[in-house]
């Protein structure tokens, strides 16, 4: 019997056909089946005896439904071979992750990776990773009995009270400026690293509502014979708390790395001439992907790596002689309009877009006819973030149905075939190609929301400069001392910012300005840049807010000072 | 430099040249691809059985549906001339029940709408939901297809538009009154000519119902009935769910406006069924599937998608892969064409012949003067080729023959254990000898326990199919040349299937349907006197030991069995001799890949696609698309230095919980990558810091990760 989620589900859509047809199905099939892939999953479960029971009730009551019928449930028998990915490696929950693994792994890892192992000559080095891990946890994970592990989280929580009894003082060997509000680590013990003492701080606060070590210990070890049940889904997400470090980026020195360096980032000789493998292998395909093109099929390109290069690559070969148009479907500010318009008015010469999307599918499909043209889409990324919606999905979707329209598009969110309902998907007529590159995504990632570029606030502090650098001097003067106020007071519970009265006296003391409607006039450029925003209180006065982050502030202060 | 990065810009054009309305209509036309491909053998092939297919497709189609759909048009032809004694303002309307397979829709309702314009009026409007979004949109729509009559949907004859006004209205002047006025004007001249003829009805249809806004249709009907009085308007709905989504959807006031009638249409299920057994499952389909590859796709229907379209489309997919820069394939043709074909192919297409799977036990089969010949003279080749492909064409002939037979007599067998239909049949029997499986022999064994009534029932239609049969190959079979050089006599050949093996199957089986009818049911005389003789016995009450010993001797006694029994066993073993002949498995035959198209895991992946699989296996394992030699793992959840960064990344992330802190992920990625460095430092590099933000980003984009606003460097784990 089924039980794998998806097994369930098909089953269903198979009752209902049955029902329907009440003709195709063949009670005959079902032992064969289920001997015949002893490696699904529905099996394996059934081998289990934990899981044996709680199934063994659903399984009967289909049963019952089944005699009804007279029919048994039909399971695919062709969907499905031996080469695909397993499910449960992708979907399967761990119950509990906890921080041990992490640090397992990179353990494993180390000790498994030849540098460390082989050499005899790099014993001391080899010291300090035990440094490293053999912290008290590591051990623990590794089953220590329960009196050693109740004594190591005595001594945790003690160690964790001193910690935070010395909180202010700031340990400085990592890094030149930890912001004074991380209430945690100052490397006590100078030998041990952050990463223990991140496991260190945290574990008090983690073991309230956690289930106990042994369980952590046991998961580790019966991790590869994880189920989907639904009990770990509620475990996961039973507790509120993060149990994660306090760790923040600003400890690390250089903080800001220009990002153009990323080019300088070089992969093995080795994985380079693959990569130049798998791209000359997937260059042959273009033949057949214009053949299946001409049928009116239209192309979907997934898997790891861009695929910008090797559609660009195919242009320029292939489509030589053909209308094109190439959507990037990662830009931050596309919109279907914009597709529509160039196909209506710069391809095709219109005037105007029609208002409604069935009569430009209609005019894009006539025009082209007559013309006898065949148009080729090109969507990097038809999963990116504008094109998400079901409108712009529908709309491509009947573009790609006009016979001589031919999309190709590529999609790398894990959940972009989410996108298509049936009917869409119909529309579409997509025939799927695996072409994992391997190449970095530069361009993709390249634009402003990406978690690269707001993470190192490299493009903030940036323009922040740029802006400061064009200011007077007086106004220079006034926009510092709202930085320094908000540094010193902004850990203050409800940090309401620089109140206006106390910014003009401030400034008068240092005979930036001479009155009142001066300031306003040097505050209103700061306003207009959107360095400074303006908050009202309660009580009528404004209040002065920088909106942006303390680190990266911290940094912009830093050249100025010295 | 790229041109197609920007940070203005998100869509490229390319005109490569194009100028609209341009004198270069021939230079680009239609044969963009037809340039390429169309000097190949293959490709003129594929095209030429395309069209055969869709043609039939095409047939089959107007056929299966034309039951319900001359129902419907029936209701509406009847609604129109009967409007008048009907209730005021009250609208006919036909419901579709249509079933959740939409996408097949689309091919119903435009049959439907030729049917319409044949018989009932050329005033047909078919409003999808997504194009009309609000009560005016939707009128619009339909008042400009109301009026603008047949070339609003599809190029169809040009007799309306000197009917219609010589004006062309404006979409955004298409009212309820315009088409009020309008009506008017056009029935008025028609009327005067023959007064007997009845006004011409306006059918409106709505394929999607569900898909529609409640308020807008309700709308809509409301204005339609106030309308209704001047002019004969039709409704038909497509529902895809069940009659009840009408009745939520309108209110009561709505649907008194509405005189609902319903039509069923056929499960997708049977009407794949059909598409299968009438044009993919026979002799004169071109391109066979084989099992395995027809078990995918029709798993594909049954378990995901239930569109008898996407099947097809798929099916085509099947074959154009099928076709794909092989010559050899273009010998998928038809039976006549074979032979001329055989003689264009060219040494080297001979020779990748030769290199088939199938050509070896054909070649054993044969002395040795002749293997030299068949690899040395390619004329001869060519002729025994050209023998085995007919001889082919006759084992499919007398194949689907035997099949259709088998389900036959199978279908009605209880538990029924090779299947009902003839598809499922047919991928046991493609798959292996079925008459050496046990299945076969249950099935056989049961068939000798069948009624007199029902065997004469199912020879009957047994019959009915060799006759239907013999009817369509008759003409075909004069076509058959003779041998170009009649060099080939010492070649052994299998006895020969085709239209003989059907004809003589027929004379067995009318002779056995004779003696079966005739047979005496009645078991002999002989049998009868044995219980007699101990009848004197049985009398005694009570003695379980006497009765015991009694039915033993039952057994022992070789029941003796009636006329009827006999004449069924022998025709069963006849059954089972004609199966095994006729139901070879197609591999057995030499050549079978030239028509049989067996690459299934290949388009597997085309059809169905994975991309999260390959997403997962590229992260997890990157051996298997680079094929290096550095990444190696032990196990898929390792970790070693030289993976590829998003890999690192994306398997340290799987150990972490919902949050991830981002230093600490740093940390661990920086130590695989320098192990043996003071810890302190090795996340200070800027080249691994850069590299790491680089495969984070890579992450994010990919969907595994986003950013957390409520703690500090922290992501939150999109996957668990």
């Amino acid at each position: 019997m089924t039980s794998s989620g998806s097994g369930i589900r098909l089953r269903f859509s198979v009752d209902d056909s049955t029902s329907n047809a009440n003709k195709f199905t063949s009670p005959s099939r079902r032992p064969t089946r289920v001997r015949a892939k002893p490696k699904k999953y529905g099996d394996f479960l059934d081998l289990t005896p934990t899981k044996q029971k709680s199934y063994k009730d659903i399984s009967s009551t289909d049963e019952e439904s089944d005699h009804d019928l007279n029919e048994a449930p039909q399971k695919p028998t062709a969907l499905f071979c031996d080469d695909d990915v397993e499910g449960q490696d992708m979907f399967k929950f761990k119950s509990r992750h906890t921080k041990h693994d992490l640090h397992n792994k990179v353990k494993a890892a180390i000790s498994n990776s030849p540098k460390a192992s082989d050499s005899p000559m790099k014993t001391p080095r080899k010291l300090v990773h035990s440094a490293l891990l053999n912290s008290p946890h590591v051990k623990v994970s590794e089953g220590t009995p329960k009196q050693v592990k109740d004594i190591i989280k005595k001594r945790i929580i003690n160690e964790v009270d001193s910690d935070s009894a010395e909180s202010d003082f700031s340990g400085g060997s990592s890094s030149d400026f930890v912001p004074e509000e991380s209430n945690h680590e100052t490397d006590s013990a100078p030998s041990s690293a952050s990463s223990e003492d991140e496991e260190e701080t945290q574990q008090p606060k983690g073991t309230v509502g956690k289930a106990p070590k042994t369980k952590d210990s046991k998961t580790k070890v019966n991790d590869s014979e994880y189920f989907v049940t639904p009990d770990n889904y509620f475990m996961m997400h039973s507790s509120k708390k993060i149990a994660t470090s306090d760790h923040t980026l600003a400890r690390l020195k250089n903080l800001n790395i220009d990002e153009n360096e990323a080019e300088n980032i070089e992969l093995s000789s080795e994985h380079k001439s693959c990569i130049d493998n798998l791209c000359q292998t997937h260059k042959q395909l273009y033949n057949k992907w214009l053949y299946v093109m001409s049928e009116n099929f239209n192309i979907i390109l997934y898997g790891i790596g861009s695929k910008r290069s090797l559609l660009q690559q195919f242009q320029k070969q292939k489509l030589k002689e053909f209308p094109s148009i190439v959507v990037n479907g990662f830009f931050p500010s596309l919109t279907i309009k914009s597709i529509l318009e160039t196909i209506v008015i710069d391809l095709l010469e219109n005037s105007s877009v029609p208002s409604n999307i069935g009569d430009i599918v209609n005019l894009i499909d006539t025009q082209l006819t007559e013309n006898q043209m065949d148009l080729f889409l090109i969507v990097h990324n038809i999963d990116g973030t504008m094109l998400r919606n079901s409108k712009a999905q529908s709309t491509l979707a009947s573009l790609s149905q006009i016979k001589n329209v031919h999309t190709i598009a590529t999609i790398d969110h894990i959940n972009a075939p989410l996108l298509w309902d049936h009917n869409k998907l119909s529309k579409f007529k997509f025939t799927w190609w695996d072409v994992t590159t391997f190449m970095p995504y530069i361009e993709e990632t390249s634009y402003e929301n990406s978690l690269m570029t707001h993470r190192s606030g490299a493009l903030q502090l940036s323009s922040l400069k740029s802006v400061y650098q064009s200011l007077t001097s007086n106004a220079k003067g006034i926009f510092k001392i709202i930085i320094e106020y908000q540094l010193e007071n902004q850990k203050q519970a409800h940090y309401q910012g620089l109140p206006f009265k106390d910014l003009y006296s401030k400034c008068r003391e240092q005979f930036l300005v001479s009155s009142d409607l001066a300031l306003r006039a040097q505050l209103t450029e700061f306003l207009d840049h959107k360095l400074v925003k303006m908050k009202r209180t309660y009580d009528g006065s404004e209040n002065l807010v920088i909106p942006i982050d303390n680190v990266l502030l911290q940094q912009f202060l830093e050249p100025q000072i010295s | 430099m790229d041109t197609t990065a920007s940070v203005s810009k998100g869509v490229f054009l390319f005109t490569n040249g194009f100028k609209k309305g341009k004198g270069n209509k021939k230079k680009t036309g239609r044969p963009l691809f037809e340039k390429i491909f169309l000097k190949e053998l293959w490709y003129e092939t594929y095209k030429q059985n395309w069209s055969y297919i869709e043609q039939q497709l095409q047939e089959l189609h107007h056929k299966s549906y034309s039951v319900l759909l001359n129902d419907v048009v029936d209701y509406i032809k009847h609604s129109s001339t009967t409007e008048n004694s009907t209730l005021e303002g009250v609208i006919p309307s036909a419901t579709l029940l249509t079933g959740v397979n939409q996408p097949d829709h689309v091919s119903q309702f435009t049959a439907l709408i030729d049917i319409i314009r044949d018989e009932v009026t050329p005033h047909v409007a078919l409003v999808n939901s997504q194009d009309a979004p609000s009560i005016k949109h939707l009128v619009e729509n339909t008042v400009w297809q109301l009026i603008n009559g047949n070339k609003a949907l599809e190029n169809y004859d040009d007799e309306v538009e000197h009917i219609s006004p010589t004006k062309k209205l404006r979409k955004s002047q298409c009212t309820m009154k315009a088409l009020k006025n309008w009506y008017a004007r056009y029935e008025s001249p028609v009327k005067k000519k023959p007064s007997n003829q009845t006004k011409k009805p306006l059918v409106i249809i709505i394929p999607d119902f569900e898909s529609f806004n409640c308020n807008v249709l309700q709308d809509f009907v409301m204005i339609v009935s106030s309308y209704v009085s001047t002019m004969p308007i039709v409704l038909v709905f497509g529902v895809a769910t069940s009659v009840s989504a009408l009745h939520k959807s309108f209110p009561y006031h709505v649907s008194s406006k509405l005189l609902i009638k319903v039509f069923h249409s056929h499960s997708s299920a049977v009407y794949m069924n059909q598409v299968l057994e009438d044009i993919f499952l026979t002799h004169t389909c071109p391109f066979q599937l084989s099992g395995k590859a027809f078990e995918l796709l029709t798993d594909v229907f049954l378990f995901y998608d239930f569109s008898v379209t996407g099947l097809i489309q798929s099916i085509k997919y099947c074959m154009m892969e099928h076709f794909y820069g092989d010559n050899l394939k273009s010998l998928c043709c038809d039976r006549d064409q074979v032979e001329d074909l055989i003689m264009k192919f060219s040494a080297e297409d001979l020779e990748n012949i030769r290199q088939l799977m199938s050509f070896r036990p054909f070649l054993e089969q044969q002395d040795c003067r002749t293997k030299i010949k068949l690899f040395e003279d390619n004329n001869f080749f060519r002729e025994a080729l050209y023998q085995e492909m007919d001889r082919h064409h006759d084992y499919l002939y007398s194949f689907y023959m035997c099949l259709r037979l088998l389900c036959v007599f199978v279908k009605d067998l209880p538990k029924s254990m090779l299947g009902r239909t003839v598809r499922e049949i047919y991928t046991r029997c493609s798959a292996e000898c079925v008459t050496d499986t046990p299945a076969f022999k249950d099935c056989m064994q049961l068939l000798k326990f069948q009624s007199q009534f029902k065997l004469v029932e199912s020879i009957k239609n047994a019959l009915k199919i060799i006759n239907s049969y013999l009817q369509v190959v008759s003409p075909v079979k004069p076509l058959r040349t003779s041998p170009i050089k009649n060099n080939l006599n010492n070649m052994s050949l299998n006895d020969d299937l085709g239209q003989n093996f059907v004809k003589s199957l027929r004379v067995h089986l009318l002779t056995f349907l004779r003696q079966i009818e005739n047979a005496n049911t009645e078991t002999t005389v002989l049998t009868n006197i044995s219980p007699e003789a101990d009848a004197n016995d049985e009398n005694v009450p009570g003695n379980r030991y006497k009765l015991k010993e009694k039915l033993l001797k039952a057994t022992r006694v070789d029941r003796v069995q009636s006329e009827f029994e006999m004449v069924r066993s022998r025709f069963v073993s006849y059954l089972e001799d004609m199966f095994s002949k006729g139901l070879q498995s197609a591999r057995t035959q030499p050549f079978h890949e030239i028509l049989f198209f067996t690459d299934v895991s290949n388009v597997r992946k085309h059809i169905i696609g994975s991309p999260r699989g390959a997403v997962h296996t590229a992260l997890s394992n990157p051996v298997h698309y680079l094929q290096c030699s550095c990444c190696h793992l032990p196990s898929s959840d390792s970790v070693i230095d030289t993976l590829p960064d998003v890999c690192l990344a994306y398997k340290l992330h799987r150990e972490c919980g919902m949050y991830i802190n981002l230093y600490d992920w740093l940390q661990a990625f920086a130590t695989v990558l320098h192990p043996d460095e003071e810890d302190d430092q090795r996340h200070q590099h800027p080249l691994t810091q850069l590299r790491f933000t680089r495969a984070v980003a890579e992450l994010q984009f990919l969907g595994f990760i986003k950013s957390y606003k409520r703690k500090t460097d922290h992501v939150m784990r999109l996957t668990w």
